[in-house]
C-alpha cells in the first residue's frame, strides 16, 4: 500500500504541535489533525467582552533567555518559532497558609535568593535547603550518563558514581527533604508547587520535583505576551512554513492497523488517511477505545487499567474593571492553603485546601485593557470530585457556588475587594476540560504520577509500555507527566525518534 | 539544625522501582477500558454540549407580524435522546440546506430552560422580507421536518456574580426571543434577578409575545414589562424610542445591569443614548451583534475599495476560487458560492469560523472584532466579520456539525 503521509500527528496540543513542527521541519510529509477549530488544546485563549483570558498556563518552566537558553527556549528556537517571552523575575511565588500555624512568605527567584527567602521564614534552614537544591547537579550528571547509555546504564556505575541520584530518584520529595534534615516548615514552603504536578510530595518523586523547582528557580516564571494562543500559533506557523498540512475540525474517530499489528493510519471526518507513522497526542485510553480490540497488546491494556487519572482543575477567570494596583495585588502567583501540609492540602482540595491566584498584569501589564486587570484562580481537583448526583441543569449553579466560595476566601485572605469589580467571569471545572480535551474524567494531567508510576519508572518502562509498531505517544499522559514544558519535550522526543526511523542518521 | 543525612536513604530502592511497576501492571486485568460516558465529568459535558442535536418540528404557532414559533423535540431515530439544558439567553446554530448551499443561522431559544427537561425547545423566526434563511424556514418547515442544530451556545446570560440584582432589558422587535426565555427562567426560579423589560416595537399589533409577557408579568412580581411603540400612540403605553430619559424613568435608583438586544440600527441608537447614563462597562451587556452589513460606512474603512475581489478558498486540501463582493462578509460570499464554511454566532464573537488569511488584506469593523491578539500577529481572521480589501487566499476549517 502506498503511504500518503510519512507522519500523521493526532491532536494539536502542546506535544502534538512540537512533534508535527519537528517532523515537517525535517522534511517528512506531515499531517496534523485537530478536532477543534483552533490549535493548542489547553494552550489557547478565549475572549469575553473586552478581555482575552489565559485558560491554563500559570508559568512556563525551564524556558531561560537568549543569553541563557533552557530546554523550552531551545525547542522554540530550533524550530524558528518566535513567541515574545515575558518573565516574572522578582518572586517565584507567595505562599499563604491560613490559620494558627500559618505563614505568608514570598520566595525569591535565583538559587541563592531562594534559599535565603526560605531561611528568612525558617531561620537556620539555609544549608539544608541548599543541600536539596544542590542535588540538581548530581542528578543531571546521572541523567546524562543514562542518556549516553541509551537507557541501559551499568548497575555498578550507577551505584558507585551516582548513588545520590539513586537516593533522590528512588524516593519521595518528603523522604529526601527529611533525610536532608530540612525542618518541617521549610519543607512545606518548598513543596508549595506540588499542585502543578497534582501529586502531594509524600508520593511525588523527588527528582521530578527537584527538576521543576530548579527550572523555576533559575529562570523565573516565563509567559508570552498574548496568552498561550501565541505559543500555539507560533508553532503552527512553523508547520505551515515547512509544508506540513494542518486540518482543524477533523476529529480522529478510528485508528487503523495493518495485519501485522502495526499502525496504518487513522480515520478523520469519515476519511481514511494513511501514514508510515502515527504520533498520538491523544491519551492512550482514548486511542485504545478507537482501535480494533484485537490490535491492542495485553500489556497495554493492563498498564491502562493499572493507572489512575491525573488531577484536573477547577478554574475561575475574572476580568475586573480596576487595575492591579487599585486592587492591591503585588504578586503574580499566590498559593493559598488552609494547612501547611501538602498531603492535607490535597485531601481537603474540594474544601478550599489549596488554590492558586494569578494576576497576569504583574508580568504582562497590558494583557488586559487600560484600567482593568485579570485574575485566574486554579483549584486542583479530580474529575471524580465532581458530585455524583450533579444534574446537568444544576451545573451552572454548582460553578457559581464554587466561584463565590473561592473569590470570597481570596478577598478575606488577601484583604482585597474583588466581587464588585467583576466585569467578566467564566468558570471551568473538570466538566469543561472533559468537553474540550475529551479526556476521561476531564484529566488535564494525563495519568497520575503515583508513587509506582512516577517519572523515573515511566522513563525506564517506556520501551515495554508502548510496543505497537508505528504508533508513538506524546503529551501530558506520557513519560514526563504534565505541564507545558514536559509536553513540549516529549513532543520533540517523539518526533526525533520518528525522524530517526524514517530517515536514519542521514 | 541537623546535618543533611542523605546517605540514610537506600539507593537500591531505585533499582526496585521498575520491577515494582512491572508487578503492579502485571497484576492488573487486561480488560477493555471503560467508555468516556462512564465518567461523571464526561457525562455532564456530553449532556450540556452534544456535538450536534438532531431535532424534529413538533408544533408550529403563528406569532405577530407573520413570525412563527417552532417547537422542537429530539429526533430519537437520529440519535438525540434528550435536549441539552441551556442558560436563558443562549442560542442554537441551525444548519440549513438551501439549494446547493449549506449554511447556519443562530436562533435564540425562546422557551424556558425548564421546558428542555420536557424535551421542548422553541425558536421564533421573524418574517424578514428577502431574508434567505427566514423565508426558507417559514415556507418549508412543517410538523415532522427534521433539523440539525448545535448545542446551546452564547454568553448573553444572567451571571449572578457579575450582574446587578436588577436587570433593565432594552430590546427591540424580534430580538425579544432570548428575553422571553430569561423572563420564564426568572418566573421558574432558575435565575435570581428582577427584570424590567423595555420593549420597543412598531405597534401593539406587531409585538411578538405581547400576551405571553403580559401573562408573565401578572404571574411573577419580579418581572415588569414596558411596551414602547414607535408608530402608534396608545393609552397606558410608551411612545417613541428607547431613550436615556425612558431608561431613567423605569430603572431603579440603585445598581442595575443593562441587557441590550436588538437589530443593528436599534443598537446604534441605544448605545448613544446610554452614554449619558455614566454606567460602568460591567453593567452593560450586549447580545451578539447579528450579521453585520455595510462596512463602508465605518470611519476607518479605506477609500477606493474595488467592488469585488477574487478569493481563493482552501478547505481540507481542496481549493476553490470565488468572486467576493467587498461589502459582503467572506462567510456569506463563501456560502453564496456553495462552500460550506463553519459558522455559529455569525457576529464576529464566537470565533467558530476562525481561519487563516494566507495572503491579502481584509477589513473588520471594530465593533465586531473579537479576534485574539495573537491572531493579528499570525494572520487569522473570522470570515463572518471580515470584508475583502484585495484578492485573498484563505484557509478555512471544514464544516463540522
Amino acid at each position: 500500500m502506498e503511504k500518503l503521509y510519512d507522519v500523521i500527528v493526532v491532536g494539536a496540543g502542546n506535544a502534538g504541535m512540537v512533534a508535527a513542527a519537528n517532523t515537517s521541519k525535517a522534511g517528512l510529509k506531515t499531517l496534523l489533525l485537530e478536532k477543534h477549530n483552533i490549535p493548542g488544546g489547553c494552550a489557547t485563549s478565549f475572549r469575553r467582552g473586552r478581555f482575552e483570558f489565559e485558560p491554563s498556563l500559570h508559568e512556563l518552566c525551564s524556558v531561560g533567555t537568549a543569553e541563557k537558553p533552557d530546554q523550552v527556549y531551545t525547542i522554540f528556537e530550533n524550530l524558528g518559532a518566535k513567541p515574545k517571552w515575558y518573565y516574572e523575575t522578582d518572586y517565584l511565588f507567595r505562599a499563604i497558609v491560613k490559620g494558627e500555624n500559618g505563614y505568608d512568605v514570598r520566595l525569591k527567584t535565583g538559587v541563592e535568593d531562594f534559599c535565603n527567602s526560605v531561611d528568612a521564614a525558617v531561620p537556620g534552614s539555609k544549608d539544608n535547603v541548599r543541600a536539596f537544591v544542590d542535588l540538581k547537579e548530581k542528578v543531571d550528571a546521572a541523567i546524562n550518563y543514562i542518556y549516553a547509555t541509551k537507557g541501559n546504564p551499568s548497575g555498578p556505575v550507577m551505584l558507585l558514581k551516582h548513588a545520590d541520584f539513586m537516593r533522590v530518584a528512588g524516593h519521595s520529595v518528603e523522604d529526601v527533604m527529611t533525610a536532608l534534615s530540612i525542618p518541617e516548615k521549610a519543607r512545606n514552603i518548598m513543596c508549595t508547587y506540588w499542585g502543578y504536578l497534582g501529586v502531594p510530595t509524600d508520593e511525588l518523586n523527588a527528582m521530578h520535583y527537584l527538576n521543576m523547582l530548579y527550572g523555576y528557580m533559575i529562570n523565573g516564571a516565563a509567559m508570552t505576551k498574548h496568552r498561550s494562543h501565541e505559543l500555539s500559533l507560533s508553532l503552527i506557523e512553523v508547520i505551515r512554513k515547512h509544508g506540513g498540512e494542518i486540518r482543524f475540525n477533523s476529529k480522529v474517530t478510528e485508528f487503523l492497523y495493518n495485519d501485522d499489528g502495526s499502525v496504518a493510519g487513522v480515520v478523520a471526518n469519515g476519511e481514511k488517511l494513511y501514514s508510515k507513522e502515527v504520533i498520538s497526542n491523544v491519551i492512550p485510553h482514548n486511542v485504545f477505545n478507537m482501535s480494533q480490540a484485537d490490535k491492542i497488546p495485553e500489556q497495554h491494556l493492563k498498564l491502562a487499567n493499572a493507572r489512575e487519572f491525573g488531577i484536573s482543575v477547577a478554574t475561575i477567570y475574572l476580568g475586573l474593571d480596576c487595575t492591579r494596583e487599585e486592587l492591591g495585588l503585588d504578586d503574580y502567583t499566590i498559593f493559598v492553603m488552609s494547612d501547611p501540609n501538602p498531603r492535607i492540602q490535597h485531601d481537603t482540595r474540594t474544601d478550599g485546601g489549596f488554590y492558586i491566584v494569578n494576576c497576569l498584569n504583574k508580568v504582562v501589564p497590558d494583557s488586559s485593557p487600560e484600567g482593568t486587570c485579570t485574575l485566574f484562580f486554579t483549584m486542583p481537583i479530580f474529575g471524580h470530585d465532581v458530585p455524583k448526583d450533579l444534574a446537568p441543569q444544576d451545573y451552572k449553579k454548582y460553578k457559581n457556588e464554587l466561584a463565590k466560595k473561592y473569590i470570597e476566601d481570596a478577598e478575606k485572605t488577601l484583604g482585597i475587594s474583588i466581587m464588585p469589580h467583576i466585569e467578566e467571569i467564566s468558570v471551568a471545572t473538570p466538566v469543561t476540560f472533559a468537553r474540550y480535551l475529551g479526556t476521561p474524567e476531564g484529566t488535564i494531567y494525563g495519568y497520575k504520577l503515583s508513587g509506582w508510576d512516577n517519572l523515573m519508572a515511566r522513563i525506564a518502562g517506556e520501551k515495554d509500555d508502548f510496543t505497537i509498531p508505528g504508533l508513538s505517544f506524546c503529551g501530558g499522559h506520557h513519560v514526563r507527566g504534565d505541564g507545558y514544558s514536559s509536553a513540549y519535550i516529549v513532543g520533540e522526543t517523539a518526533a526525533n525518534r520518528v525522524i530517526q526511523r524514517l530517515k536514519g542518521d542521514a | 539544625m541537623s546535618r543533611p543525612k542523605l546517605w540514610k536513604l537506600n539507593p537500591l530502592k531505585f533499582t526496585k522501582m521498575s520491577p515494582a511497576r512491572q508487578a503492579k501492571i502485571e497484576a492488573s486485568p487486561a480488560k477493555p477500558l471503560p467508555s468516556l460516558d462512564s465518567y461523571k465529568p464526561n457525562q455532564i459535558a456530553n449532556a450540556l454540549h452534544p456535538k450536534a442535536q438532531y431535532l424534529k418540528v413538533v408544533k408550529i404557532k403563528d406569532e405577530a407580524g407573520g413570525a412563527k414559533s417552532y417547537y422542537l423535540a429530539p429526533n430519537q431515530e437520529k440519535g438525540t435522546e434528550a435536549l441539552a439544558w441551556f442558560s436563558a439567553g443562549q442560542y442554537v446554530s441551525v444548519t440549513l440546506k438551501i439549494g446547493d448551499m449549506t449554511l447556519t443561522r443562530p436562533y435564540s431559544l425562546a422557551s424556558s430552560p425548564r421546558e428542555s427537561l420536557e424535551n421542548i425547545y422553541m425558536i421564533t423566526v421573524e418574517n424578514v422580507e428577502g431574508g434567505l434563511a427566514s423565508q426558507f424556514i417559514l415556507n418549508n418547515w412543517k410538523v415532522g421536518t427534521e433539523i440539525t442544530t448545535s448545542a446551546p451556545l452564547g454568553n448573553f446570560t444572567y451571571e449572578p456574580l457579575r450582574d446587578a440584582k436588577t436587570v433593565v432589558v432594552l430590546v427591540g422587535g424580534s430580538s425579544i426571543t432570548p428575553i422571553r426565555s430569561l423572563a420564564l427562567a426568572v418566573a421558574d426560579g432558575d435565575e435570581d434577578a428582577d427584570l424590567i423589560i423595555l420593549y420597543g416595537s412598531r405597534t401593539l399589533e406587531e409585538t411578538i409575545f405581547f400576551q405571553d409577557l403580559l401573562n408573565l408579568e401578572e404571574k411573577c412580581e419580579r418581572i415588569k414589562v414596558v411596551n414602547i411603540f414607535s408608530e402608534e400612540e396608545r393609552e397606558g403605553y410608551e411612545h417613541g424610542f428607547i431613550t436615556a430619559e425612558l431608561i431613567k424613568k423605569y430603572a431603579p435608583d440603585d445598581e442595575y445591569s443593562l441587557f441590550i438586544c436588538g437589530p443593528q440600527v436599534m443598537r446604534e441608537f441605544v448605545d448613544k443614548e446610554i452614554e449619558t447614563l455614566g454606567l460602568r462597562k460591567k453593567f452593560i451587556r450586549h447580545e451578539v451583534f447579528g450579521e453585520y452589513f455595510g462596512p463602508s460606512k465605518e470611519a476607518d474603512y479605506p477609500e477606493n475599495v474595488a467592488p469585488s475581489f477574487k478569493v481563493t478558498v482552501r478547505i481540507a486540501g481542496k481549493e476553490q476560487v470565488i468572486t467576493a463582493s467587498s461589502d459582503i462578509s467572506l462567510l456569506r460570499s463563501m456560502e453564496a458560492n456553495g462552500i460550506s464554511a463553519p459558522a455559529r454566532c455569525r457576529s464576529g464573537e464566537c470565533g467558530w469560523c476562525h481561519s487563516k488569511l494566507v495572503s491579502g488584506e481584509i477589513y473588520t469593523p471594530k465593533i465586531i472584532d473579537y479576534r485574539r491578539e495573537a491572531d493579528l500577529i499570525y494572520g487569522y481572521i473570522h470570515p463572518c466579520s471580515s470584508f475583502p480589501l484585495s484578492d485573498l487566499i484563505i484557509e478555512v476549517p471544514p464544516f463540522a456539525e
